[in-house]
């Protein structure tokens, strides 16, 4: 299942596109939630660009895999990605928090083609990436696919696949809130190994370190013992995030919900707001970050 | 007798709503697969049908109401059409932010069931009051509170053909009289008036119809000719209905089994004040919590203490009109 080193270099060049999208976005806004936006850069670029199955500029086709940005503060990120995927035209990266803009302030379903759901009340999106799972079980229970050819092979050596997947994207802070771990009981009772939910372990939230505010390791223990699959990794390291959506997608059929942990850094890239865990800046913090990460990542 | 308009023909009371329910929730279920029920272990109407004919369209969530709510998004935005039932101040009360963030935000086709009243023997947990205005600030969001048997059936048909979210308020109060035909035309937003008066009008919901028609039968007897509004729909309000009530009668009575701070009697003041000023009583709970109480043919001491009956109900109309002729000789006199 290696991925050769000609698709990691190219993924290399997206995550940098998208970097560069991000800091057009800060650019107009002067202001954004750039900690937990940097740190899922590489997320995205591998979902995205990688492993999603997406339709260029078709963001309603019926069978893509959704996403659900939970931890929607940090929509920088997607937005970013939208252009790329022809979603929307890229003059919208200079419209964000402007009135009647495709790019609110949080991610906005109503507002932006390609956004799945509307969040900015954290805790909330697994519980909405369970329902999205549930309702393709039901589609798929009701309208069963058809035995692929040829037909005389047994069943177990056919591989099926959902009619799409579920992503969701989930802080570490926003793991606090009760509403989290109902939906992680209630994903495992309804094996839906069609979602696969990746938390972002950046280690901070607003108030501090998490560990501090409020402790959460051993997460992957945790989500084991409620039933789920867990792998750990680097979610700044490009091969690893492509190597463990692939091999997580390909379990389905084993009932049990996926979860990535992926361990990143808050505000990763920009020294600036690495040091300072930043979680939300404005002005002078945005442009000064911008700058740096400008100096830092080659245009493409 | 007081002559009552068309669809009309009032019955003794009965526990007939309830199996009302459970027999439209089937009605509705076999004419669209993509209903489903999202259950928060507080039961559901029709369960047993589900069970038997359809239990992939049963998503049991358990004690976890918010995680319901947002479950149930989530299979409105593959199109389902999912229902939740509870008690309010679960289905509503705990739900409350995801269901604002997650259903209201963008206008996801889901249906809730909420069981709530001042009348009950579970005491001040479950015999909310406050539902009502708890649910009329929230935008995008119908509020039905149907008033018998006939008109729960058609709320509930009616709910699962409009298309967004839906809260229908199924009451928690002694039995409802029977009050429609089943030729009845059920309309969101349209209230109905079952009665039309000279003197005043009583603008009730849900269980106060009940009341409000006990209370003409003795305020006929004492010469006054009284109607009734049935407000079935309590967002968004019919305005014209209210508005032509304060035109005809100019003495409005609101009545409601729920707190009237942001219920029923706030809406209809504020379509008042700023239309067609009227005198007004509200009638409800005023800012104090539910206890428990038990319904006996002999007693109903709730009744009693929030004084929600018929007789209480004829004494708040008797001071509306007393009010407002007061108002008119003090304007004459100026």
């Amino acid at each position: 299942m290696a991925h050769d080193d000609k698709l990691i270099q190219e993924l290399e060049k997206k995550a940098n596109i998208v970097r560069h999208n991000i800091f057009r976005i800060f650019d107009s806004s002067q202001g954004g939630h750039c900690g937990g936006t940097m740190s899922i850069v590489e997320i995205v670029t591998a979902l995205y660009f990688h492993h999603l199955k997406l339709q260029y500029g078709n963001p309603d086709w019926p069978e893509r895999d959704r996403v659900v940005l939970s931890k929607a503060h940090c929509c920088e990120a997607i937005y970013a990605v939208l252009p790329e995927i022809g979603y929307v035209p890229s003059e919208a990266l200079d419209t964000y928090y402007c009135y009647r803009s495709p790019f609110q302030g949080h991610a906005d379903r109503w507002c932006t083609p390609g956004i799945d759901y509307s969040g900015g009340s954290l805790g909330q999106g697994l519980s909405f990436a369970v329902g999205m799972a549930i309702a393709e079980k039901i589609k798929t229970a009701m309208n069963p696919p058809p035995t692929p050819f040829p037909q005389f092979l047994p069943r177990f050596l056919v591989k099926y696949n959902p009619m799409y997947r579920v992503y969701c994207i989930v802080g570490d802070g926003e793991c606090n809130e009760g509403q989290i771990w109902e939906a992680i009981m209630c994903a495992a009772k309804y094996k839906l190994d069609n979602l696969i939910a990746i938390i972002d372990y950046n280690k901070f939230s607003l108030d501090g370190p998490t560990e501090e505010i409020m402790p959460l390791a051993p997460l992957d223990e945790k989500f084991k013992a409620f039933g789920w699959w867990v792998k750990e990794i680097d979610g700044h390291n490009l091969r690893e995030l492509v190597d463990a959506l692939d091999l997580a997608s390909n379990l389905y059929g084993d009932g049990k919900p996926k979860c990535l942990i992926a361990h990143t850094v808050k505000g990763h890239g920009i020294p600036l707001w690495e040091q300072e865990h930043t979680h939300l800046a404005r002005g002078e913090g945005i442009a000064r970050g911008v700058k740096e990460g400008r100096e830092r990542y080659a245009k493409v | 007798m007081p002559k009552y308009n068309k669809y009309v023909k009032i019955g003794p009371p009965s526990p007939a709503a309830m199996t009302a329910m459970n027999d439209a929730m089937i009605k509705v279920a076999q004419k669209n697969d993509k209903v489903v029920a999202v259950l928060s272990d507080m039961g559901f109407p029709a369960i047993g049908w589900f069970k038997e004919n359809a239990p992939e369209r049963i998503i049991e969530c358990g004690i976890a109401e918010a995680n319901a709510a947002v479950v149930a998004a989530g299979l409105a935005a593959e199109g389902f059409v999912p229902f939740l039932n509870s008690f309010v101040f679960a289905a509503i009360g705990r739900a409350y932010n995801s269901i604002r963030q997650s259903i209201l935000v963008d206008r996801f086709n889901v249906k809730i069931f909420g069981r709530e009243g001042a009348w009950g023997e579970t005491g001040i947990s479950h015999n909310h009051v406050e539902g009502i205005g708890m649910t009329r600030v929230m935008p995008n969001l119908v509020i039905l509170n149907p008033a018998d048997a006939v008109e729960s059936a058609k709320a509930i048909i009616a709910m699962a053909d409009y298309i967004g979210p839906v809260f229908y308020r199924q009451e928690m109060s002694p039995p409802m009289m029977s009050i429609f035909t089943e030729d009845y035309p059920f309309d969101i937003g349209k209230a109905y008036a079952i009665k039309d008066g000279k003197d005043a009008t009583i603008i009730a919901t849900g269980y106060m119809v009940t009341e409000a028609i006990r209370a003409i039968d003795l305020l006929e007897k004492d010469g006054l000719d009284v109607g009734i509004i049935n407000m079935s729909t309590l967002k968004p309000l019919d305005e014209e209905a209210i508005i032509k009530a304060a035109e005809e009668t100019g003495a409005i009575v609101t009545a409601e089994n729920g707190s009237i701070i942001g219920g029923l009697g706030e809406g209809v003041a504020a379509v008042l004040a700023e239309n067609m000023p009227a005198s007004l009583v509200r009638v409800g709970i005023e800012d104090e919590f539910s206890q428990s109480g038990q319904i006996t043919p002999e007693r109903d001491d709730l009744k009693i203490h929030f004084a929600l009956g018929a007789e209480d109900l004829a004494v708040s109309v008797k001071e509306c009109i007393a009010k407002r002729d007061s108002l008119k000789s003090r304007k004459r006199s100026r």
